[in-house]
Protein backbone atom coordinates (compact mmCIF):
# COMPACT_ATOMS: atom_id res chain seq x y z
CA UNK A 1 0.00 0.00 0.00
CA UNK A 2 1.44 3.54 -1.21
CA UNK A 3 1.16 6.03 1.86
CA UNK A 4 -1.17 7.88 -0.46
CA UNK A 5 -3.76 4.98 -0.12
CA UNK A 6 -2.41 5.21 3.58
CA UNK A 7 -4.15 8.17 3.71
CA UNK A 8 -6.57 8.44 1.61
CA UNK A 9 -8.02 5.11 2.49
CA UNK A 10 -8.71 2.25 -0.41
CA UNK A 11 -11.47 0.52 -1.01
CA UNK A 12 -11.62 -2.14 -3.35
CA UNK A 13 -11.72 -1.36 -7.00
CA UNK A 14 -13.68 -2.57 -9.19
CA UNK A 15 -10.62 -4.41 -11.74
CA UNK A 16 -9.80 -6.36 -8.25
CA UNK A 17 -13.95 -7.27 -8.35
CA UNK A 18 -14.32 -8.62 -11.87
CA UNK A 19 -10.85 -10.75 -11.89
CA UNK A 20 -12.27 -12.65 -8.38
CA UNK A 21 -15.51 -12.63 -9.69
CA UNK A 22 -14.43 -14.69 -13.26
CA UNK A 23 -11.86 -16.85 -10.83
CA UNK A 24 -14.78 -18.04 -9.23
CA UNK A 25 -17.03 -18.49 -12.08
CA UNK A 26 -15.25 -19.94 -14.61
CA UNK A 27 -13.51 -22.61 -12.00
CA UNK A 28 -17.35 -23.83 -12.20
CA UNK A 29 -17.83 -23.38 -15.56
CA UNK A 30 -14.65 -25.32 -16.85
CA UNK A 31 -16.26 -28.44 -14.91
CA UNK A 32 -18.74 -29.14 -17.87
CA UNK A 33 -16.09 -28.68 -20.54
CA UNK A 34 -15.17 -31.84 -20.73
CA UNK A 35 -16.98 -34.20 -23.40
CA UNK A 36 -16.36 -37.35 -21.73
CA UNK A 37 -17.41 -36.40 -17.98
CA UNK A 38 -20.53 -38.09 -17.65
CA UNK A 39 -19.16 -41.30 -19.56
CA UNK A 40 -16.30 -41.36 -17.04
CA UNK A 41 -18.39 -40.79 -14.02
CA UNK A 42 -20.30 -43.61 -15.06
CA UNK A 43 -17.59 -46.24 -15.43
CA UNK A 44 -15.56 -44.97 -12.60
CA UNK A 45 -18.54 -45.74 -10.59
CA UNK A 46 -18.88 -49.36 -12.25
CA UNK A 47 -15.20 -50.05 -11.54
CA UNK A 48 -15.20 -48.84 -7.54
CA UNK A 49 -18.48 -51.04 -6.79
CA UNK A 50 -16.63 -53.99 -7.29
CA UNK A 51 -14.41 -53.13 -4.38
CA UNK A 52 -16.60 -50.81 -1.97
CA UNK A 53 -20.24 -49.38 -2.10
CA UNK A 54 -20.08 -45.54 -3.72
CA UNK A 55 -22.35 -42.99 -2.46
CA UNK A 56 -21.11 -40.15 -5.08
CA UNK A 57 -18.36 -39.57 -7.41
CA UNK A 58 -17.19 -35.75 -8.12
CA UNK A 59 -15.30 -35.13 -10.98
CA UNK A 60 -13.64 -31.55 -10.98
CA UNK A 61 -11.49 -30.47 -13.82
CA UNK A 62 -9.29 -26.98 -13.47
CA UNK A 63 -6.76 -25.29 -15.82
CA UNK A 64 -4.10 -23.46 -14.30
CA UNK A 65 -1.23 -22.00 -16.78
CA UNK A 66 0.10 -25.65 -18.50
CA UNK A 67 -1.46 -28.12 -15.86
CA UNK A 68 -4.49 -29.74 -16.31
CA UNK A 69 -6.13 -31.27 -13.07
CA UNK A 70 -8.64 -34.16 -12.98
CA UNK A 71 -9.61 -34.12 -9.53
CA UNK A 72 -11.78 -37.14 -8.29
CA UNK A 73 -13.81 -37.14 -5.05
CA UNK A 74 -15.24 -40.31 -4.56
CA UNK A 75 -17.64 -40.62 -1.72
CA UNK A 76 -17.99 -44.48 -0.11
CA UNK A 77 -20.94 -45.46 2.38
CA UNK A 78 -19.83 -45.86 5.70
CA UNK A 79 -18.75 -49.78 6.28
CA UNK A 80 -21.77 -51.67 7.83
CA UNK A 81 -20.92 -52.74 11.38
CA UNK B 1 -0.04 -24.80 -48.62
CA UNK B 2 -1.71 -21.68 -47.00
CA UNK B 3 -2.05 -21.21 -43.43
CA UNK B 4 -5.80 -20.66 -41.70
CA UNK B 5 -6.08 -18.00 -39.04
CA UNK B 6 -9.80 -18.32 -37.43
CA UNK B 7 -10.45 -14.73 -35.46
CA UNK B 8 -12.97 -15.91 -33.07
CA UNK B 9 -14.40 -14.74 -29.29
CA UNK B 10 -17.81 -15.57 -28.36
CA UNK B 11 -19.49 -12.51 -27.49
CA UNK B 12 -20.17 -10.11 -30.00
CA UNK B 13 -18.78 -6.69 -30.62
CA UNK B 14 -15.23 -6.93 -29.09
CA UNK B 15 -13.12 -6.41 -32.68
CA UNK B 16 -13.04 -9.51 -34.29
CA UNK B 17 -14.14 -8.09 -37.80
CA UNK B 18 -12.18 -5.03 -36.99
CA UNK B 19 -8.77 -7.34 -36.24
CA UNK B 20 -9.28 -9.49 -39.22
CA UNK B 21 -9.41 -6.50 -41.72
CA UNK B 22 -5.97 -5.28 -40.08
CA UNK B 23 -4.49 -8.74 -39.60
CA UNK B 24 -4.89 -9.34 -43.70
CA UNK B 25 -3.79 -6.12 -44.23
CA UNK B 26 -0.40 -6.67 -41.81
CA UNK B 27 -0.05 -9.81 -43.47
CA UNK B 28 -0.18 -8.75 -46.95
CA UNK B 29 2.18 -5.60 -46.08
CA UNK B 30 4.67 -8.06 -44.79
CA UNK B 31 4.35 -9.46 -48.76
CA UNK B 32 2.35 -12.32 -47.94
CA UNK B 33 -1.02 -13.63 -50.23
CA UNK B 34 -3.38 -12.99 -48.33
CA UNK B 35 -7.42 -13.44 -48.41
CA UNK B 36 -9.74 -11.91 -45.82
CA UNK B 37 -12.86 -14.24 -45.78
CA UNK B 38 -16.23 -13.19 -44.13
CA UNK B 39 -17.84 -16.02 -42.33
CA UNK B 40 -20.70 -13.84 -40.80
CA UNK B 41 -23.18 -15.15 -43.33
CA UNK B 42 -26.35 -12.57 -42.68
CA UNK B 43 -24.58 -10.31 -40.97
CA UNK B 44 -21.74 -9.43 -43.08
CA UNK B 45 -19.10 -6.34 -41.45
CA UNK B 46 -16.08 -7.02 -42.63
CA UNK B 47 -17.17 -5.54 -46.47
CA UNK B 48 -17.51 -2.11 -44.77
CA UNK B 49 -14.40 -1.82 -42.56
CA UNK B 50 -12.12 -2.89 -45.41
CA UNK B 51 -13.97 -0.04 -47.28
CA UNK B 52 -14.49 -2.76 -50.02
CA UNK B 53 -18.60 -2.88 -49.91
CA UNK B 54 -18.94 -1.37 -53.47
CA UNK B 55 -17.15 -3.78 -55.35
CA UNK B 56 -19.45 -7.07 -53.71
CA UNK B 57 -21.06 -9.06 -57.17
CA UNK B 58 -20.63 -12.46 -55.51
CA UNK B 59 -20.04 -13.73 -52.14
CA UNK B 60 -18.96 -17.36 -50.82
CA UNK B 61 -22.16 -18.98 -50.43
CA UNK B 62 -22.44 -18.44 -54.88
CA UNK B 63 -19.25 -19.80 -54.89
CA UNK B 64 -19.89 -22.93 -53.01
CA UNK B 65 -23.18 -23.34 -54.52
CA UNK B 66 -22.19 -23.23 -58.07
CA UNK B 67 -23.13 -20.27 -59.32
CA UNK B 68 -20.05 -18.14 -60.29
CA UNK B 69 -16.01 -19.19 -59.85
CA UNK B 70 -14.15 -18.14 -57.16
CA UNK B 71 -12.51 -15.75 -59.03
CA UNK B 72 -15.12 -13.67 -59.64
CA UNK B 73 -16.05 -13.94 -56.35
CA UNK B 74 -13.18 -12.97 -55.16
CA UNK B 75 -12.03 -8.97 -54.88
CA UNK B 76 -8.92 -7.88 -55.05
CA UNK B 77 -7.64 -4.79 -53.04
CA UNK B 78 -6.89 -1.91 -54.73
CA UNK B 79 -4.74 -0.66 -51.89
CA UNK B 80 -2.50 -3.92 -52.05
CA UNK B 81 -1.53 -6.08 -54.87
CA UNK B 82 -1.41 -8.78 -52.36
CA UNK B 83 -4.81 -8.79 -50.87
CA UNK B 84 -8.45 -10.40 -51.48
CA UNK B 85 -11.48 -10.72 -50.09
CA UNK B 86 -14.14 -12.69 -50.06
CA UNK B 87 -17.32 -11.66 -49.02
CA UNK B 88 -20.01 -13.14 -47.04
CA UNK B 89 -24.00 -13.49 -48.58
CA UNK B 90 -25.98 -10.77 -47.13
CA UNK B 91 -29.51 -12.18 -47.93
CA UNK B 92 -28.79 -15.88 -46.95
CA UNK B 93 -28.08 -17.30 -43.13
CA UNK B 94 -25.55 -19.22 -41.37
CA UNK B 95 -27.48 -22.59 -42.15
CA UNK B 96 -26.66 -21.78 -46.09
CA UNK B 97 -23.13 -22.87 -44.99
CA UNK B 98 -22.34 -26.82 -45.47
CA UNK B 99 -19.38 -28.69 -43.99
CA UNK B 100 -18.18 -29.91 -46.94
CA UNK B 101 -18.39 -27.33 -49.52
CA UNK B 102 -16.65 -24.74 -46.83
CA UNK B 103 -13.93 -27.42 -46.67
CA UNK B 104 -13.54 -27.50 -50.78
CA UNK B 105 -13.72 -23.30 -50.81
CA UNK B 106 -10.85 -23.78 -47.90
CA UNK B 107 -8.79 -26.21 -49.20
CA UNK B 108 -8.80 -24.74 -52.70
CA UNK B 109 -8.14 -21.18 -50.55
CA UNK B 110 -5.38 -22.92 -49.23
CA UNK B 111 -3.41 -23.56 -53.04
CA UNK B 112 -3.92 -20.35 -53.67
CA UNK B 113 -2.41 -17.67 -50.40
CA UNK B 114 -0.35 -17.94 -47.75
CA UNK B 115 -3.07 -16.92 -45.17
CA UNK B 116 -6.53 -17.42 -44.95
CA UNK B 117 -7.75 -14.97 -42.46
CA UNK B 118 -11.50 -15.93 -41.45
CA UNK B 119 -13.68 -13.77 -39.42
CA UNK B 120 -15.97 -15.86 -37.91
CA UNK B 121 -19.46 -14.62 -36.71
CA UNK B 122 -20.45 -14.28 -32.92
CA UNK B 123 -21.64 -17.31 -30.59
CA UNK B 124 -20.78 -21.15 -30.34
CA UNK B 125 -22.77 -22.40 -32.88
CA UNK B 126 -22.71 -23.85 -36.51
CA UNK B 127 -21.37 -20.72 -38.01
CA UNK B 128 -18.16 -20.64 -35.57
CA UNK B 129 -17.56 -24.70 -36.22
CA UNK B 130 -17.27 -23.88 -39.64
CA UNK B 131 -15.30 -21.02 -39.53
CA UNK B 132 -12.65 -23.46 -36.70
CA UNK B 133 -13.19 -26.74 -38.07
CA UNK B 134 -9.94 -26.45 -40.56
CA UNK B 135 -7.77 -23.45 -38.16
CA UNK B 136 -4.22 -24.11 -38.00
CA UNK B 137 -4.53 -21.13 -36.00
CA UNK B 138 -6.87 -18.90 -33.39
CA UNK B 139 -6.73 -16.00 -32.74
CA UNK B 140 -9.11 -15.45 -29.35
CA UNK B 141 -10.23 -11.54 -29.03
CA UNK B 142 -11.09 -10.48 -25.60
CA UNK B 143 -11.99 -7.12 -23.92
CA UNK B 144 -10.77 -6.48 -20.36
CA UNK B 145 -14.57 -6.96 -18.81
CA UNK B 146 -16.05 -10.13 -17.18
CA UNK B 147 -18.53 -10.68 -20.00
CA UNK B 148 -15.71 -10.91 -22.90
CA UNK B 149 -13.75 -12.64 -21.00
CA UNK B 150 -15.85 -15.54 -19.84
CA UNK B 151 -17.18 -16.21 -23.10
CA UNK B 152 -13.67 -16.28 -24.47
CA UNK B 153 -12.54 -18.58 -22.12
CA UNK B 154 -15.80 -21.01 -23.01
CA UNK B 155 -14.41 -20.66 -26.33
CA UNK B 156 -10.81 -21.26 -25.84
CA UNK B 157 -12.32 -24.98 -24.46
CA UNK B 158 -14.45 -25.87 -27.42
CA UNK B 159 -11.58 -24.91 -30.10
CA UNK B 160 -9.83 -28.45 -30.04
CA UNK B 161 -13.08 -30.11 -29.84
CA UNK B 162 -14.28 -28.73 -32.93
CA UNK B 163 -11.20 -29.21 -34.83
CA UNK B 164 -9.93 -31.29 -37.34
CA UNK B 165 -6.39 -30.63 -36.06
CA UNK B 166 -7.46 -31.83 -32.70
CA UNK B 167 -9.08 -34.89 -33.81
CA UNK B 168 -5.30 -35.69 -35.83
CA UNK B 169 -3.87 -35.07 -32.45
CA UNK B 170 -1.98 -31.87 -33.78
CA UNK B 171 -2.58 -28.70 -32.17
CA UNK B 172 -4.54 -25.51 -32.81
CA UNK B 173 -2.09 -22.82 -32.21
CA UNK B 174 -4.64 -20.38 -29.78
CA UNK B 175 -3.50 -17.33 -28.95
CA UNK B 176 -5.48 -14.46 -27.57
CA UNK B 177 -5.37 -10.85 -28.73
CA UNK B 178 -6.77 -8.28 -25.91
CA UNK B 179 -8.53 -5.05 -27.09
CA UNK B 180 -9.44 -1.97 -25.91
CA UNK B 181 -7.20 -1.86 -23.30
CA UNK B 182 -7.38 2.26 -21.42
CA UNK B 183 -4.21 2.27 -19.55
CA UNK B 184 -5.25 4.88 -17.41
CA UNK B 185 -8.38 2.95 -16.24
CA UNK B 186 -5.91 0.11 -15.56
CA UNK B 187 -4.04 2.11 -13.74
CA UNK B 188 -6.56 3.59 -11.45
CA UNK B 189 -7.45 -0.25 -10.59
CA UNK B 190 -10.72 0.03 -12.45
CA UNK B 191 -10.09 -2.37 -15.64
CA UNK B 192 -8.88 -5.58 -15.22
CA UNK B 193 -4.68 -5.53 -16.70
CA UNK B 194 -3.33 -7.74 -19.33
CA UNK B 195 -1.59 -9.94 -16.87
CA UNK B 196 -4.85 -9.85 -14.77
CA UNK B 197 -6.47 -11.53 -18.45
CA UNK B 198 -4.11 -13.45 -19.26
CA UNK B 199 -3.63 -15.12 -15.51
CA UNK B 200 -7.31 -16.02 -15.87
CA UNK B 201 -7.21 -17.28 -19.94
CA UNK B 202 -4.20 -19.19 -19.49
CA UNK B 203 -2.87 -18.83 -23.20
CA UNK B 204 -0.18 -17.18 -24.93
CA UNK B 205 -0.81 -13.60 -26.08
CA UNK B 206 -0.04 -12.40 -29.29
CA UNK B 207 -1.58 -8.86 -29.20
CA UNK B 208 -2.74 -5.82 -26.97
CA UNK B 209 -4.57 -3.21 -29.20
CA UNK B 210 -5.09 -0.08 -27.21
CA UNK B 211 -8.58 2.24 -27.40
CA UNK B 212 -8.30 4.57 -30.12
CA UNK B 213 -10.67 6.66 -31.48
CA UNK B 214 -8.81 6.61 -34.27
CA UNK B 215 -10.58 3.38 -35.06
CA UNK B 216 -13.78 4.77 -35.32
CA UNK B 217 -12.82 7.17 -37.67
CA UNK B 218 -10.93 4.67 -39.28
CA UNK B 219 -13.98 2.11 -39.86
CA UNK B 220 -16.10 5.20 -41.01
CA UNK B 221 -13.71 5.86 -44.00
CA UNK B 222 -13.23 1.96 -44.20
CA UNK B 223 -9.40 2.14 -44.36
CA UNK B 224 -8.27 -0.44 -41.98
CA UNK B 225 -6.50 1.75 -38.90
CA UNK B 226 -2.95 -0.01 -39.69
CA UNK B 227 -2.91 2.19 -42.67
CA UNK B 228 -2.50 5.34 -40.51
CA UNK B 229 1.30 5.09 -38.91
CA UNK B 230 0.61 8.16 -36.37
CA UNK B 231 -1.60 5.58 -34.70
CA UNK B 232 -1.19 3.47 -31.09
CA UNK B 233 -3.94 0.38 -32.10
CA UNK B 234 -2.19 0.96 -35.87
CA UNK B 235 0.89 0.07 -34.21
CA UNK B 236 -0.34 -2.56 -32.25
CA UNK B 237 -1.99 -4.00 -35.37
CA UNK B 238 1.15 -4.16 -36.91
CA UNK B 239 3.72 -5.82 -34.51
CA UNK B 240 0.31 -8.32 -33.84
CA UNK B 241 0.39 -9.21 -37.91
CA UNK B 242 4.33 -9.77 -38.07
CA UNK B 243 4.20 -12.00 -34.66
CA UNK B 244 2.00 -14.43 -36.61
CA UNK B 245 4.71 -14.11 -38.77
CA UNK B 246 7.17 -15.66 -36.34
CA UNK B 247 8.95 -12.39 -35.17
CA UNK B 248 9.59 -11.94 -31.53
CA UNK B 249 8.31 -7.93 -31.03
CA UNK B 250 8.03 -6.21 -27.62
CA UNK B 251 4.52 -4.86 -26.50
CA UNK B 252 4.11 -1.66 -26.63
CA UNK B 253 4.72 -0.30 -23.56
CA UNK B 254 0.84 1.45 -22.55
CA UNK B 255 1.02 4.07 -19.96
CA UNK B 256 -1.55 6.59 -18.98
CA UNK B 257 -1.13 10.25 -19.62
CA UNK B 258 -1.10 11.74 -16.17
CA UNK B 259 -3.02 14.53 -14.98
CA UNK B 260 -2.32 16.80 -11.82
CA UNK B 261 -3.68 14.09 -9.67
CA UNK B 262 -1.52 11.57 -10.95
CA UNK B 263 1.75 13.47 -10.41
CA UNK B 264 0.97 14.01 -6.83
CA UNK B 265 0.19 10.84 -6.41
CA UNK B 266 3.15 9.57 -7.67
CA UNK B 267 4.85 12.05 -5.00
CA UNK B 268 3.33 9.87 -2.48
CA UNK B 269 4.24 6.42 -4.22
Amino acid sequence: MSLFEAIFGRKKKSAEAARDRLKIMLAHERVNTLPYIDDLKRDLIEVVKKYAEVNDIKIKTEKNQDIDFLEVEILLNPPKS
Amino acid sequence: MGTIITVTSGKGGVGKSTTTANVAVGLAQAGKRVVAVDFDIGLRNLDMILGLENRIVYDSIDVMEGRCNLSQALISDKRDKNLYFLPASQTKDKSALQKEKVRELLETLKKDFDYIVIDSPAGIESGFENSIFLADEALIIATPDVSSVRDADRVIGIIDAKSEKAKEGKEVKKRVVINRIKPEMVESGEMMSVDDVLNILAIPLIGVIPEDKKIISATNLGEPIIYDKNSLAGEAYRRLSRRILGEDLEFLELKAKKGFLGIIKGLFS
